[in-house]
């Protein structure tokens, strides 16, 4: 596992440190596989990554933990191996079905007449919090809701907020809300029949790894899995939860990356589930129908009784801008309105943006790059090319060490990343 | 060998980066009228660009010829840039065409592309900096307050290098 950390978090890391650890555990792979790991890491041209990921893929079963794989796979494209194609496509089957269950399950929830809860309820018992998987699985919970309601989805609300008070009629809401189930259902099977044609969906694959992991180790790996996103997640539901005892109001106060990503750790969120669960079983049962067709919408995200634990669009709006080259997510409206804010590609290499990089900001002046060319401007003269500042060195290596639980830190960012972008 | 692929990681991520470059300034070549982007047939790391002398300057009328040798670093490294056409600019080397400017020497950023040095030349035209001159004449004309001297001096060199032939 931790040679997936250090796969995922490769901006903490140097790559040389990477290609050394890969080299303990798989010391009979000839230096060549071990410079590959380095072509990997490194988002290079396709070709090469496609070949080395034949390489290490055989290898897998001699410990190369899959994760390397996969956290690699977003980058990698077109002509893989049969097998693999094969192995993949079984994955994403299990995958979906595994979606496809917990959408159904969710259904017969909603029909006994607890709305809201099933989201959160569920999340948790998915047994992931870990990337993608869970989210995705939201997701649809989330549109499977909203569609049983009849009204808008709020996270479709929060993405169109600027315009959505003029245009909220209920009748395009639930549209946009099924649409969005079945983009992530698409995303499941578009990858594993396009891999020969274009490059991955890389939520289908992430997910791919999720199953991965959930078979072979279950629940209590997540915070060993210590990626990115987890510890935000982690920090983010601890600002979160205090605020739950002072009001949902403090909620719409928080940045919408921290409010889904409190949503994805599992450990965390049941408490302010049962927080909400007595009043708003009391209050929202019947009062949410009524507020939908008052307003046309579910929930607004300033609305002061809105859950806490309601999923909502910002998680999401994440995803595509890592995903966005891909051609399900051009019909998504969240997507269109994340263009704007992160680029699609680094500006210094051109290459696209993974998720992990378009939620990475080293400097406050909020220019994006990627982590390679972030470590590559380190090693030559460390200054932002936003700005042209140094980038705080100290800062960053508190980022790093974050495995160290330097919540300060952590937390010091995300407030970063929402001032930047609101 | 780890270097040898880091270098190469360097050479692809340049080539990249240039390529996206090219495809951008070919589907904007009509957004800036007064530069014209041009990459070599054969090589990506050799761009010439030309560019109109601005408005109410010396300059005014002339077209340059700039080259550019980018270097396999680049981004992170800028590209190296010289007048072909010869300019009586106080930070322009008269015989060999040195450009000095900040952006292209310590104040590069990876984020300014081939497009945006050139902008820069052209403000840098407009704009001359007598104190850090390469051409020594043309900044102490400058600096001596001659104007007038200094640009007729560019007006000459302009209308002689830089304008096409008359008959």
């Amino acid at each position: 596992m931790t040679a997936k950390r250090r796969a995922r978090g490769a901006e903490e890391f140097p790559l040389s440190n990477l290609s050394l650890h890969t080299n303990k555990i798989v010391s009979d792979i000839s230096l060549f596989h071990i410079s590959s790991l380095f072509f990997f890491s490194s988002s290079s041209e396709s070709k090469i990554r496609v070949f080395d990921f034949n390489q290490i893929r055989g290898l897998s079963s001699i410990m190369v933990s899959d994760s390397i794989i996969n956290a690699s796979i977003p980058n990698a494209s077109k002509d893989f191996g049969k097998k693999k194609r094969a192995n993949r496509s079984a994955k994403l089957k299990q995958c979906k079905l595994d979606a496809r269950r917990e959408q159904w399950l969710s259904q017969v929830k909603n029909k006994n007449c607890k709305e809201k809860m099933n989201v959160p309820v569920v999340v948790p018992s998915s047994g992931g919090g870990k990337f993608n998987g869970p989210t995705i699985e939201t997701r649809n919970k989330a549109a499977q809701c909203c569609k049983d309601l009849g009204v808008q989805s709020p996270r479709v609300e929060e993405i169109n907020h600027h315009d959505s008070d003029s245009e909220s009629s209920p009748s395009n809401s639930p549209t946009s809300s099924i649409s969005g189930g079945n983009d992530s259902g698409n995303t499941y099977t578009g990858s594993s029949s396009r891999s020969s044609s274009s490059s991955f969906s890389s939520v289908g694959i992430w997910s791919g790894s999720m199953t991965e992991e959930e078979e072979g180790e279950g629940d209590g790996s997540c915070g060993d899995d210590g990626c990115l996103d987890d510890w935000e997640a982690v920090a983010d539901a601890l600002v979160g939860a205090p605020d739950d005892n002072q009001g949902h109001n403090s909620n719409a106060s928080l940045s919408p990356e921290q409010e889904t990503k409190v949503e994805l750790n599992p450990g965390v969120q049941p408490p302010s589930c049962d927080n909400m669960d007595s009043e708003k079983l009391k209050s929202d049962g019947d009062g949410i129908l009524d507020r939908g067709t008052e307003n046309g919408k579910a929930w607004r995200p300033d609305d002061a009784s809105r859950p806490q634990s309601l999923p909502n669009l910002a998680k999401h709006r994440s995803f595509p801008s890592g995903a966005e080259r891909h051609h399900e997510f051009t019909t998504n409206p969240w997507a269109k309105t994340m263009t704007s804010r992160v680029p699609t590609s680094c500006p210094i290499c051109c290459e696209d943006l993974d998720l992990t990089d378009s939620s990475f900001l080293p400097c406050p002046c909020g220019f994006h790059l990627c982590l390679f060319c972030h470590k590559r401007i380190l090693e030559e003269d460390g200054r932002c090319p936003g700005c042209r500042k140094m980038y705080a060195s100290d800062l960053f290596e508190k980022e790093a060490s974050v495995s160290g639980g330097s919540l300060t830190i952590r937390l010091a960012r995300s407030c970063s990343m929402s001032c930047s972008r609101v | 060998m780890k270097f040898s692929c880091w270098s190469f990681l360097q050479l692809q991520a340049s080539r990249a980066r240039l390529f996206k470059e090219y495809k951008e300034v070919q589907r904007e070549k009509s957004a800036d009228p007064d530069i014209q982007l041009v990459c070599d047939d054969s090589n990506i790391f050799k761009w010439t660009a030309l560019i109109k002398g601005p408005s109410e300057t010396p300059y005014e009328g002339g077209v340059f010829q700039l080259a550019f040798a980018v270097p396999e670093q680049y981004p992170l490294q800028p590209p190296q840039v010289r007048f072909l056409t010869k300019i009586f600019h106080p930070n322009v080397h008269f015989k060999t065409g040195e450009i000095c400017l900040d952006i292209l020497k310590n104040a590069w950023s990876p984020a300014w592309t081939l497009q945006s040095v050139c902008r820069a030349i052209i403000a840098l035209m407009a704009h001359p900096e007598p104190d850090s001159p390469l051409n020594c004449d043309s900044g102490n004309l400058l600096r001596s307050g001659d104007l007038r001297g200094f640009q007729s001096m560019a007006k000459m060199y302009t209308r002689l290098a830089a304008m096409p032939k008359k008959g």
